[in-house]
């Protein structure tokens, strides 16, 4: 009795045969709506800074090299592929592609490196109208701002004109020893 | 001779011993999904074993909290060479949110010398396999910085596109 | 001459006991719908467990002579059993018992390894592992008794080949239904792998044991199961004997394989048990083959 059990159990078998994928020889998509690697498109990016301040893993870095240009650095070795960043975006620019196939022997594979050129108002430099509606104003952020692209570190020192000093400063940032 | 024998069967036979340290069980979980019959990984001859003393790879999943850390390096110097260390999640690699807590060292390469980081959070188990196929030598690698500049001003771009447009209106009419 | 037959048996066994291993391994993946393994594995396993670094966790005797004894101890057994029903250089001089004490040794070495490894997985494991051997044994005694009491004599020759010379009797159907539902534990596999449990003990009494060690552990275990698929077909089903040698080896590889398709289904389609109720299902198996062997004493 259990005998034929087993026997059957061994013929129901024989039915599906062998359901293995063939996955690295042949590509498999991924589902809709899923969350790859995040994608900016520097045609549509503003250099507004929404998507570092939003980020949970404090992975996208923002630093003013001089007046005009902005760099914002993606380092994707912490990165949980929440999508915030796309989420609160206001130019749709970020776009979370399907891309899962990320595995890397160097942590600096996986990074993406924007530079912005920023218009600078006609009078006063570079400030704009702080308005009190929208949820990046409300962050209370001036214009300029100094993360330190070296050791990967959001530091929120903010400035309202462009100051070498701060530059200096931060570019010779350590992060506090602990253990 | 049979050294070198040995060195060509290595990549072959690969047995995993997967160590956590502090993760939430996402990425164990994945890790537990590649050895299901659906993703099975073992057609390409790695066994889960159960004693580092047997194995040739370690899976390291989860930040390296502060109590495990002298926990992974017993663990890791257990493993008798040659070995492989990969790091599966985004906490293995880089932390994850965590990073800078008081708790946390922040990514196995702070605590044991790491070969392959394999990001995501859950790591997709197709994610794993592209890894080990990877490290195998199966597949080449496909990430890789990526840099972007913008040089012209978006109130550029704008106007060329409309002037292309009218061009090709022009061109329209005349063919007509 | 004798000794060629000797140094024949010793190269098919262990040239043939990884190739029986990866079927089973591919059987059981394929009970379990997926792909599996390449059928030579093991070959790959072995070979790169010999290419690894030696780390002697106990630095005791004990610990380094254990797995070189297992391995010994098969490879003598190998050397004297009568495969393609040739007698050998040692028929002379050997009869059942030493095969049982050479199998007992084996076992023996198991446990030496695993008690002096200084770690408490190991010692579980050792336990274990030796309820395992003491219920196992009498079955396989009786196996070998049944012939020695047909024929009135100890030597292999007679308890190994000849038992069915005198047609199938009600004591050898008896003794092969109780040697086919006692083969699981002889060779280690589920229902009964309680010793080498992988996932509860963490590999059971080889925990500490690393690279070529490892290596000459694994030979043992493979080697031995092939010894015991073989002993199944050699007293039970010996009726095909062409005179040529060759002929007569590839007979008994093709009918071992057989054995051990039966040893993959039954394993892989089966949970496993705790000790104490495989010491009961064991209870029963000993008193069946007491009663077989009785049976074949009174004449039947």
């Amino acid at each position: 009795m259990w005998l034929t059990s087993k026997i059957k159990q061994v013929l129901m078998v024989l039915k599906p045969g062998v359901v293995t994928l063939k996955y690295p020889f042949v590509p498999r998509p991924a589902p809709e709506n899923f969350r790859g690697a995040p994608y900016w498109d520097h045609t549509k990016c503003i250099g507004c800074g929404g998507c570092s301040n939003h980020c949970p893993a404090r992975t996208i870095m923002v630093r003013d090299i001089c007046q005009e240009i902005r760099v914002m650095l993606y380092d994707g070795s912490r990165c949980t592929y929440c999508g915030r960043c796309a989420d609160v975006c206001p130019e749709d620019a970020i776009e979370m592609t399907k891309n899962y196939e990320l595995a890397t022997g160097d942590k600096n594979d996986i990074t993406e490196t924007m530079e912005l050129f920023m218009l600078t108002c006609q009078r006063c430099g570079r400030c704009y109208e702080m308005e009190t509606s929208n949820a990046i104003d409300k962050m209370d952020l001036r214009g300029y701002r100094y993360d330190n692209l070296e050791t990967r570190t959001v530091i929120r020192k903010t400035t309202d004109q462009f100051d070498t000093s701060v530059l200096r400063e931060t570019a010779q940032y350590k992060r506090p020893e602990k253990i | 001779m049979l050294s070198k024998l040995s060195k060509k069967c290595f990549p072959k036979s690969l047995w995993v011993y997967h160590c956590n340290s502090g993760a939430c069980n996402g990425c164990d979980i994945e890790i537990l999904n590649v050895l299901t019959p659906y993703y099975d990984v073992e057609r390409f001859g790695i066994k889960l074993v159960g004693s580092p003393r047997h194995a040739d790879v370690m899976l390291l999943s989860g930040a390296v909290t502060r109590p495990t850390l002298p926990l992974v390096k017993r663990a890791y110097e257990a493993i008798p060479a040659p070995k492989l260390v990969f790091g599966i999640g985004s906490c293995a690699t880089g932390g994850g949110c965590w990073f800078d807590t008081y708790n946390v060292t922040g990514g196995a390469d702070k605590a044991i010398p790491v070969d392959y980081f394999i990001p995501g959070c859950p790591t997709k188990p197709e994610a794993i396999i592209y890894g080990v196929a990877l490290a195998l030598g199966l597949v080449d690698k496909k990430a890789s910085p990526i840099e972007l500049k913008q040089m012209e001003f978006p109130i550029d771009s704008y106007e060329m596109n409309k002037a292309w447009e009218e061009r090709n209106v022009i061109y329209q009419l005349i063919k007509d | 001459m004798d000794i060629v037959y000797s140094l024949i048996n010793v190269v098919i066994f262990i040239l043939f006991a990884p190739l029986f291993e990866g079927v089973v391994r591919k059987l059981t993946a394929r009970v379990q719908s997926r792909q599996g393994p390449p059928v030579i594995q093991p070959y790959f396993d072995i070979l790169k467990l010999l290419g690894k670094t030696r780390i002697n966790s106990a630095d005791n005797w004990p610990f380094k002579l254990a797995p070189v004894m297992a391995l010994a101890s098969i490879v003598a057994v190998v050397f004297i059993i009568p495969f393609g029903f040739r007698q050998n250089f040692a028929s002379r001089y050997v009869d059942i018992i030493t095969v049982v004490y050479l199998l007992t040794l084996g076992g023996v070495s198991v446990l030496l390894g695993a008690l002096s490894s200084k770690n408490t997985f190991a010692m579980i494991g050792a336990s274990r592992e030796m309820v395992t051997m003491i219920m196992v044994e009498p079955v396989l005694a009786m196996t070998l008794i049944l012939g020695a009491v047909k024929f009135k004599s100890l030597a292999l020759q007679s308890a190994m080949f000849n038992v069915t010379g005198f047609g199938y009797s009600v004591s050898i159907i008896l003794m092969l239904v109780v040697y086919l539902l006692a083969l699981q534990a002889f060779v280690g596999k589920q229902p009964f792998d309680i010793s080498e449990a992988e996932i509860e003990l963490l590999e059971g009494p080889f925990i500490e044991y690393s690279g070529p060690n490892y290596a000459l552990f694994k030979y043992y275990m493979m080697i031995k199961q092939m010894f015991y698929a073989f002993l199944f077909v050699s007293v039970f089903i010996p009726f095909v004997e062409t005179g040529f040698y060759f002929a007569d080896i590839v007979i008994q590889l093709a009918e071992i394989l057989l054995v051990f398709v039966v040893i993959a289904l039954v394993g892989s389609t089966n949970p496993r048990f705790r000790i104490d109720q495989a010491v009961k299902y064991y209870a029963v198996m000993i008193f069946l083959s007491m009663c077989a062997v009785g049976l074949s004493v009174r004449g039947f």
